[in-house]
Parts: structure tokens; sequence; C-alpha cells
């Protein structure tokens, strides 16, 4: 592995993350290899979702180094606008633009963004659509949707891209419970295809079944990192055992 | 078991024909005093303003007025009397319309009994001389549609521009555009109209017309109060939205062009709208710059057809051309705002 990152997809070192005098990330080194799907889970404030987001710098680092396929992103002179186009991001709250339709939230920034023309962008859109088994819904606006179709529709936004890496923020917990599993369905499909995912989550089930590795975070710091199987029958950590015992 | 409020509201709000019957009395009171009126003034005709005073003045109107004032004591003092006494919810209605009738009844006939009651009805309704300035108000009223329309349009460009810059990171950049505004917010706008006509365009030779410089200056001052109006409607925005903006690799720029403007819009239309009706009214502040006879708006209109016959009645003019352009958007402020409720489609 050389100096400027490596082979690995994302690498971060040495993070810290200071909100005014609250320090949120003590000290962070992860590298997250290609083809892999990483889950971090952790007690609500330990910061998993801050790690998440300072990888495509929604957060920025106070202190450390991100890479991104061995580039610099931490480094100001980094275009993050051109970055991003290769990291997909899916929140919490969806975070669709309630203006536009499901079809005009895909496109925007095919057509703004990667610069396509409206023909082309539309077709991506609607094999996106289909491969979230959203094809119908395409002229339907964000409130005219449910939850579940809401958060797959900015799946498919975030795909259409067609990123390197897949950053999910918490993406089934504004859910109602009976619309998770169709979210967490589209999840594993794309898991299977082979895309680099992180995935923050409290769906334990979820962690085991699809992760192939899994991050214990607790304070700001990474407790316990390993193969998920292994955390879950075989904590090493006393506060990685306490947050399991709790929540399985 | 029913708590003594929801008795009380139940047995209240039963229909009885007398109850009814209060109301009708009550209405009664209030429309014999509007239609008497209208018809006695409309049968004499309302110019010259002489025939109005004998209108006033006869016994005709006298038997109106006392007979609004029969039906709403009556309505009044029934209505309450009654009050948990028997079922009163149509009796109260016709109480409260009935303290209406009376209340107008008696502003009437203090006027119609005053002493000046003829000065009175000469210096404000004589419909006759108004009627000869009636292009002249037609005109008027264009010209302040028009600086208001100009005077908006410019504040909307400006204010949107302004916005951005206070939404700004950087100090440097917020600073003068905060300076900007707190400068056109806190001096009056009869001020500013005076400076940038007599400071401005007459000191320092401007050449521009007196007409562009009053509409310039209420551009100027729109878009101070735009400005925030815009600030508050970008910051209730969602920081999601901007977050998932970036995320897809828009700039700035774009992400506020094509998402969080679009939205903050949407939120905007009221308070713009409620800005560009007091735009309306401040108009009537370009008197003080002495615009040509093509360029006055109502006011002043008003103000120098007062000047040529010493008669109010020019205000009521005034008042009428200001009326007949805010009242519509007044209504269409509320529609807009329940539309808004609505939400998306």
């Amino acid at each position: 592995m050389s100096a400027t990152g490596g082979d690995a997809l994302i690498r971060m070192e040495g993070v810290h993350k200071w909100f005014g005098a609250n320090h949120v990330i003590k000290g962070v080194d992860l590298s997250v290899e290609k083809g892999s799907v990483v889950v971090i889970i952790g007690p609500s404030g330990s910061g998993k979702s801050t790690l998440l987001r300072m990888m495509n710098m929604l957060e920025e680092p106070t202190e450390g180094k991100v890479w991104f396929e061995g580039k610099d992103i931490t480094d100001i002179r980094t275009d993050l606008n051109r970055v991003r186009t290769d990291i997909g991001i899916v929140f919490q709250s969806f975070n669709l633009f309630p203006h536009m339709t499901a079809m005009g939230n895909i496109t925007i920034a095919l057509r703004k963004v990667l610069k396509l023309d409206a023909k082309e962008a539309a077709e991506r859109a609607r094999a996106e659509l289909e491969h979230m088994g959203l094809p119908e819904k395409a002229d339907e606006y964000p409130s005219q949707l449910s939850g579940g179709q809401q958060q797959r529709i900015a799946i498919a936004r975030a795909l259409a891209m067609r990123p390197k890496l897949m950053l999910f923020d918490e993406v089934t917990s504004a859910l109602d419970p009976e619309l998770v599993q169709e979210v967490l369905d589209a999840m594993k499909r794309l898991a299977d295809e082979g895309m680099t995912m992180v995935v923050v989550t409290h769906e334990m089930g979820f962690a085991r079944e699809v992760g192939t590795r899994m991050i214990f975070t607790d304070g700001g710091r990474i407790v316990e990192d390993g193969p998920p199987r292994e955390i879950f029958d075989n904590p090493k950590d006393d506060r990685t055992k306490d947050f399991l015992s709790h929540v399985l | 078991m029913k708590t003594r409020g929801e008795r009380i509201r139940e047995w209240t709000s039963e229909q009885t024909a007398l109850s009814l019957g209060l109301l009708l009395v009550g209405a009664g009171g209030v429309a014999v005093f509007f239609v008497g009126t209208i018809l006695l003034v409309w049968l004499n005709g309302p110019t010259p303003w002489e025939s109005l005073l004998e209108t006033v003045l006869s016994a005709a109107q006298g038997t109106v007025l006392n007979l609004a004032l029969a039906l709403g004591a009556a309505a009044a003092i029934a209505g309450f009397a009654s009050y948990r006494r028997m079922p009163t919810k149509a009796a109260v209605s016709g109480a409260a319309l009935g303290v209406q009738a009376v209340l107008l009844v008696g502003v009437f006939y203090a006027f119609r009994k005053g002493e000046n009651v003829a000065l009175t009805v000469r210096q404000n309704f004589n419909f006759e001389l108004l009627g000869e300035f009636g292009d002249a108000f037609v005109n008027g009223a264009k010209n302040t549609v028009f600086l208001a329309a100009v005077g908006e349009a410019l504040g909307i460009a400006l204010g949107l521009v302004l916005a951005l810059l206070i939404l700004s990171e950087r100090v440097v950049v917020r600073a003068p555009a905060r300076a900007y505004i707190n400068f056109f917010r806190g001096t009056p706008l009869v001020w500013q109209l005076a400076f940038g006509y007599f400071g401005l365009k007459l000191g320092m030779r401007i050449p521009i017309s007196t007409y562009q410089t009053a509409a310039l200056v209420l551009g100027l001052n729109a878009g101070a109060y735009s400005a925030e109006i815009f600030r508050s409607g970008i910051q209730s925005i969602e920081r999601g939205q901007r977050e998932a903006a970036r995320s897809l690799g828009m700039s700035y720029m774009q992400s506020m062009r094509y998402v969080i403007l679009p939205q903050a819009f949407r939120r905007v239309i009221p308070p713009l709208t409620n800005e560009f009706i007091i735009l309306i009214k401040d108009t009537s502040l370009v008197f003080v710059l002495g615009l040509t006879l093509e360029g006055r708006e109502l006011f002043a209109v008003a103000r120098d057809a007062y000047a040529e016959r010493f008669n109010a009645t020019m205000y009521i003019g005034a008042v009428i051309g200001y009326l007949a352009i805010t009242l519509p958007l007044i209504r269409a402020v509320t529609m807009l705002e329940n539309k808004l409720r609505a939400g998306y489609r």
C-alpha cells in the first residue's frame, strides 16, 4: 500500500472531527476495499453518521486525511463536485427534490452535472427505476409515493450517476416497519451485483447477512472491526458485547 | 356523561323559529340601513352635491334610519337578553348584527344633525367635480401600477442577489449587502426619493427623467425588503436538500438554481405579494419629486386636483383607485397561501 492511499477505494487516516467544543470523531483510520460491503453499527452519538458523511466531504474532517481512489479529497485543490459524482449517498430522510417528479429527481444531475442529453438521461433513469422495481412511478411526485418508494427513488437517483461507491446513512430508520424490507432487498441486490457499499444501520439482520465486514464505533472511535458473523458470535470488546446484548 | 359545556353548546345550537327570527331582525337592521340609503341616493341622484345633501336631510332618509335603529336595537336587546334562556345560536348573531346597525345609524345620525353637514357633503362627496378629473385619475392609477410594478421587478432582481450575498460565509461579502439593506430599511422612503431626486438626479445631473428616478428609487428600496424575504425563504429549505444536491456533484450555484431557489420561490410568493401591496401604497410618496402631468400617480393627481378646486372629494377619488388595485391583490395573497398550504400537487 502506497503513501497516497493505495488500492483501497476510500482510506481515512488520523481523522478527527470537532463540532465546536464537541469532539465527535477521535482519530479514525479506515480503508474500504473495492467490492466490500462495510456495515457500521454503534450506539447513537457514537459518530457513525459523521464518519460516513466525511467519506464524501459533507462533513470536513477537522484533522486527518481522506483519500478516494488514491486522491486526497481533503486537499482544498481537489474538485469535490467531480469526486462526488463517483460517490452516491442515500439519506435517512430521503431528501428527494419535492418540486420534481421521480424522473426529474434522477435526471437533473445527469443532465446538469454529467451533461448527458435529455434522451440519454431519461433512458438511464428508466433503467434505474426498473432496477429498483418502480418503473411505473416515473411521473409521480415524491409526495405521492410511500416512504419505501421514495427511498428506492433516492437510491435510483444515486445509482444513475454510476458511482463507484455507495454510502447509506440509516436509510431505513425513517420508514414504517412494513416498508423497511423493500429497501433492504434493493440494497442486498446492489451488494450482490458487486457494488462497494458503506452502510450505517440499525438493521442487524442485514448487517449479518449482507455485510462482508462490520465496524463497531463507540465514543468517536472504531472499537471493533471484522467479519460480521465473528463480531456477532464472539464480540471481543465489552462495549460491543453490551451493545449487541441490547439490540439482538 | 356530557360535560356542562357540551350540554350548553348542544342546547344553544338548536335552531328554533324564534332564534332564526331574531337573526332576521338584526340582519334586517343592517340591510335597511344600506339598501335604504343606497336606494334613496340612487333615486335622487348622487350628483350634484346639492341633491345628495337633499337626500341625506330628507324625511325618507330619516325613516330609513329610524327603521334600521328600531330593528337593530330590538335584535340586540332580544338576542342578548335571551342568551342561555333559550336556544340562541342564530339569535346571538342577530344581536351582533343589531349592534352594528345601531352603530351605523348613530354615526350617520350624528353626521346628519351636525352643523356642517352641507359643507361636509360639498367638500367630500362632490362627485360631479370628481368626474371632471376622471381621465386624470385613470392615468394616475396606471402610473401607480406601473411605478410599483417596475419597482417590484427591480426589487426582486436586486433582492435575490442581495439575499445570496448575505447568506455568504464570508463577512467581507455579507457586510456590504447587510449595510445596503440596513440603510434602505433604516431611512424613510420619502427621504430616499427626495435625495435621489434633488441630491443625485439634480445635484449630480444624472441624465434620467424624474419618472425614472422615482421607479429606480422604489426598486432600490424594494430590493432591501425583498432580500430579507428571499433570505428567509432560502433558509426555510431543509438542509438535506442542499446536501442531496451537492452530493450529486452539483456546484453551489447549480444547487441554488435547480434545487433550492425553485422551492424557495414558491414559499416567498405570498410575502412578496404583500411587499408589492406595500409598494403600491408607497408610490404615493413620489409626489415629492414633482412629476409631469402625465407622470403623476394617484396621490399626486388627488393632491393637484385638490389644490386646483379645494375640494376633498379628490382624495376620495384616490382612495377608490388604491382599493381597486389592492383589494384584488389581497384576495390573491389569501388564495395563494391556501394553495401553498395544500403542498406540492
